[in-house]
Parts: structure tokens; sequence; C-alpha cells
């Protein structure tokens, strides 16, 4: 089991963003993703135009159509970009105004879940939506319209 | 509720300016389409058979990350009878 809790990034007018971070870890899930690729030769221009797609995101809202999706039918994983690129950033979108920034990769398989590293990655955010979604049923989260609304620590 | 100790501007850092503006575009474009085929009522997969092309490309058009050529503005703004996009 491991002990995560919902951060806010940046709350605007037509989107909220949120990311994840572990109890035991210094950076969050997306800062985790900024400290690999941001700076790193090879993956630069990748990140660059992803930084620029959450920039837009961020103003436009996180309509579905930006995003590629990713996971099961039943949960809100999505990735970014939607096209083809070496890199991929999962997120958890649960509306058009609500964004929550996982972490990523490099895409070396076909498949996510073919590749240990960005499986566990999905896995982190399916398993999240899922505690928050019981959560939300025994009444100790609120969803509003752009906000989620907790303290709680959830146990992955 | 905890808050990240850098902002989004922090963590993303600078994004070259050919690159946002390359964005900034291509994201105007696919929320011009979407809007031109909302006014149409136009489901992507009835897009798509209109314009005889596969929903996936329909899919790309409206990412947001597509890369446009001018014949393809065109045939969507004599399609729309609306420019999807205007110069100057």
């Amino acid at each position: 089991m491991s002990e995560v809790e919902l951060y806010l990034i940046q709350d605007g007018e037509n989107c909220t963003i949120y990311t994840l971070q572990f109890l035991r870890d210094v950076e969050s899930e997306f800062e985790k993703f900024v400290t690999k690729f941001r700076e790193d030769a090879e993956y630069s221009e990748d990140f660059s135009r992803i930084a620029a797609f959450i920039k837009r995101i961020a103003k436009n809202g996180a309509m579905e159509r930006y995003f590629r999706t990713e996971g099961k039918m039943n949960d809100s994983v999505v990735a970014l970009p939607v096209t083809s690129s070496k890199l991929r950033l999962y997120c958890l979108r649960l509306s058009d105004k609500i964004l929550i920034l996982g972490n990523g990769g490099v895409k070396t398989s076909q498949r996510y879940e073919d590749d240990t590293l960005l499986n566990g990655y999905v896995m982190t955010l399916q398993k999240f939506e899922q505690l928050l979604r019981q959560e939300v049923a025994l009444g100790n989260v609120n969803i509003t319209e752009s906000t989620i609304e907790t303290d709680n620590i959830f146990e992955l | 509720m905890k808050r990240t100790t850098r902002t989004l501007e922090e963590m993303l850092g600078p994004i070259p300016a050919n690159i946002q503006a390359e964005v900034d575009l291509s994201f105007e474009i696919s929320d011009r389409i979407d809007a031109l085929m909302r006014q149409k009522g136009l489901s992507k997969k009835q897009f798509a058979d209109a314009l005889g092309r596969r929903p996936s490309e329909i899919t790309k058009w409206l990412s947001g990350e597509h890369n446009f050529t001018i014949a393809t503005l065109a045939m969507l703004s004599t399609f729309f009878g609306k420019p999807i996009i205007t110069v100057g």
C-alpha cells in the first residue's frame, strides 16, 4: 500500500489542474516527469510540445478531443499527445474542467501494458480514480463542476 | 487542499516561441473546425462520411496537434462555406 495525496497545481476559469504525490516522495508525479524530460536533449522538443499543449488546455479547458484515450473503457485515463511522439504523459481527465496530471515516459512498446514503467503510471491513476469515486459515494470527497474538494490521504 | 510549491509556469519552463505559436495555431484551427461541425450538427462519423475520410483522421484534426496542409484547409473552408483561418 502506498499513500498518495492530491495536490492543486493551478485553478483557472476553464480548467483546474491537479497532480498526485506519494507521501514517501519529495516530488509530485508530474514534477517527476518534468525533472526527467524537460532538460533532456533527446526529448526536450517532445517535452516542449506537451508543455505547450498543457498551457493551451489550462486556458481552453480539458476537452476530450485534446487527449488520446488510454486505460480501460470505464476509466478516465488519457494521454498527451494524441499524435505520435517519443514521450507520453498520462493524466486523469475527470471533466472538461478537471485534469489530474500524472507521470509518463518514453513509449518503446506498442501498448503501455507491455512497458512496466508506463503501465505502473497508468495503474496509479486508475487506482486513484477508483478510490476517489468510492470516497465520493461515501460523501467524504466532493467533486464540483471544476474542483475536487478533499484533504484525504488515499491508500493505493 | 495542498498546493504544489512550484507553479505550472515554473514546472513547464520556457517553451520555445515557435513551438508555442505552432501549438496555439493548431489548437485554434481544431477549435474552429469543432465549432463549425457543431453549427452544422455533424457528428465525427457524419463529418468523416461527408468528406470520405476515416473517423480516425477527424480525431487527429480535432486534437489540436495536427499539422494541416493548405489543401486540407482549403477543402474544409469549401465544405463549410466559411474560412478556417484568415491571413493578415
